[in-house]
């Protein structure tokens, strides 16, 4: 491992070439969520009624919050990455300077964590809009603190996938058969108590399953002991993954 | 002179394939020194490894006093890399790619937009700066990759096929600027494939193939022990052959049979040309010898696949 400040330099760089592309990535941030909440919340809002005695939307802000940015921390470090590999040889030229491998990649993590906060944030401002809230302002931080882990943790996992992907399309595989059912599985859009035991099982190996619990509270106001744990597990992946995901990808980068 | 490169027994594999096989070099401060070699003879492969982005296999590769090695920051800030292919930043402008590359160095703010503007003008860059890189040519590309390498103000500067793709007005444009840096102290490592630019800038080259050095020397000494000094070109059929060299057998020069070509390396190619003359032979031509006949002898003449 060789990691050093020179990270902030990577993030430095995207920050620079981010000028060019925030008003269509706001914009996406923005809309995408729209749908979602507009369509499933009012939707299907009106068959499903009252949830816990508040609306269906409420019940579905917090899960779509965290997988907003799981998804754009994920998309960052497939196809942005991939760019800057393959087509743009950025990292080929990143290397030879006093950064890193290690810092190249660590930089790019943190983007796509700090590409995730700000769709999370744009998401909150959107439900905040539309009525739904944080329980209180003071755990509005907690929910921050939320975003960046997963931001982390999707991004060191999707920089695995991209240190032996050949190819754009290799990356379906990923977002397909695993990013996508993982939003199914994890209580985004009804809850969970009404699986069958194993598949209970099944959704609380999913970090995703445990993001959404914690986002949940922070709305609901609601806290207990198991959210603790929930914490305590998306760190410790989040760790294994950002570790792997920079070995993996120094393989793929020094040859 | 102070040696700034000595690799000893240098191996690079990559899986079966060997790269470099077991070379050895030194390299002395201040000089421009040239790997020259067919595709895939090992040159890019050993710079790779001098300027600590590739790992050596075995052997041994120290670099100013230090091993080089991935990890070796040191090293890696005070060499300057002219890559081969362009790697520019395409999201970024001339100005930003500038910037951002001075960051990597951890060169102060003010600092770097005065080296900027400085390279940009060593360059002849300075009316491009807020440009996208997608709108430049190949040899402004190449010259801002140039000036990104100086940012650093290296010692040692690694160019890999720098001139590959261009114009003669942006080649030698490249070649007086590699020039001149090398007046002002930095040590000049190159690799190429065209002879010319060999003999343009280097002051002594090794000849690679297949990952092995064949030569070294300096460029107008290897040509001289090599070759000689002249070149006499004839191009006739094969059958032809018994005849005319029995024609020419007084004349002491070397021969070959290349294609539909023969060769002659001679000392003085003048009395061959006037024996052609009167042997009434028109298809032949008489040339200085060049570095590119060492290669050609050295590397053989057929394709290098």
């Amino acid at each position: 491992m060789n990691l050093s400040y020179r990270v902030y330099y990577v993030f430095y760089r995207n920050l620079v070439s981010y000028k060019r592309f925030i008003v269509p990535t706001f914009l996406v941030s923005l809309i995408e969520p729209l749908f979602y909440l507009i369509t499933f919340g009012i939707g299907m809002g009106a068959y499903i009624g009252y949830f816990g005695g508040k609306p269906y939307l409420n019940f579905l802000v917090p899960g779509v919050l965290v997988s907003s940015v799981m998804l754009s921390s994920t998309f960052e470090c497939l196809y942005g990455t991939f760019v800057k590999i393959v087509h743009e040889k950025l990292y080929d030229s990143l290397i030879a300077t006093p950064v890193s491998a290690e810092d190249a990649v660590a930089g790019d993590i943190a983007w796509a964590s700090f590409r995730g906060l700000v769709s999370g944030t744009l998401m909150l401002m959107v439900a905040s809009v539309m009525g739904v809230l944080p329980a209180t302002l003071l755990s509005v931080p907690l929910l921050l603190v939320l975003m960046v882990l997963v931001g982390i943790l999707f991004g060191s996992l999707a920089m695995i996938v991209t240190s032996f992907a050949p190819s754009f399309d290799f990356f379906n595989y990923y977002t397909e058969l695993i990013i996508t059912p993982m939003l199914f599985f994890s209580g985004v859009f009804f809850p969970l108590d009404k699986f069958p035991a194993w598949m209970k099982t099944f959704s609380s190996f999913i970090p995703l399953t445990h993001a959404v619990n914690i986002s949940r509270a922070v709305f609901t106001g609601v806290y207990d002991r198991g959210l603790l744990f929930s914490f305590f597990y998306i760190f410790i992946l989040e760790g294994i993954a950002f570790f792997i995901g920079l070995k993996s990808m120094k393989r793929r980068l020094i040859k | 002179m102070k040696t700034i490169v000595t690799a000893q027994k240098l191996v690079k594999k990559f899986g079966e394939l060997v790269a470099v096989d077991g070379i050895s070099f030194e390299i002395r401060e201040g000089e421009c020194f040239g790997f020259l070699g067919p595709n895939g003879a090992g040159k890019t492969s050993t710079i790779r490894m001098i300027h600590c982005v590739s790992p050596l296999t075995s052997g041994r590769l120290i670099v100013n006093g230090l091993p080089a090695h991935i990890d070796n920051r040191a090293l890696k800030m005070m060499t300057g890399v002219i890559p081969q292919e362009i790697t520019l930043d395409t999201d970024l402008t001339v100005y930003e790619n500038l910037i951002v590359f001075a960051h990597f160095f951890s060169i102060p703010k003010r600092e770097a937009k005065k080296r900027i503007a400085d390279l940009l003008q060593f360059v002849e860059l300075e009316a491009k700066k807020k440009v996208k890189i997608d709108e430049l040519s190949t040899g402004m590309k190449r010259r801002l990759l140039i000036a990104r390498a100086l940012l650093n103000r290296p010692r040692l500067i690694v160019a890999d096929e720098p001139t590959t793709g261009l114009d003669p007005q942006a080649k030698h444009l490249i070649w007086q600027r590699l020039r001149q840096l090398k007046t002002q102290g930095a040590t000049l490592i190159l690799t190429t494939q065209y002879m010319e630019e060999a003999q343009q800038l280097c002051d002594r080259v090794v000849i690679m193939h297949r990952g092995k050095i064949l030569k070294e020397g300096v460029p107008s000494k290897l040509v001289a022990e090599e070759i000689g000094r002249e070149v006499v070109e004839i191009r006739i059929p094969k059958e032809d052959d018994e005849k005319v060299l029995s024609d020419l057998a007084s004349f002491s020069c070397g021969h070959e049979r290349v294609g539909d070509t023969l060769y002659f390396y001679c000392r003085d190619g003048q009395g061959l040309m006037k024996k052609l003359v009167e042997l009434d032979l028109h298809n032949y031509l008489n040339r200085p010898a060049s570095l590119e006949d060492v290669f050609l002898k050295l590397t053989g003449r057929g394709l290098i696949e």
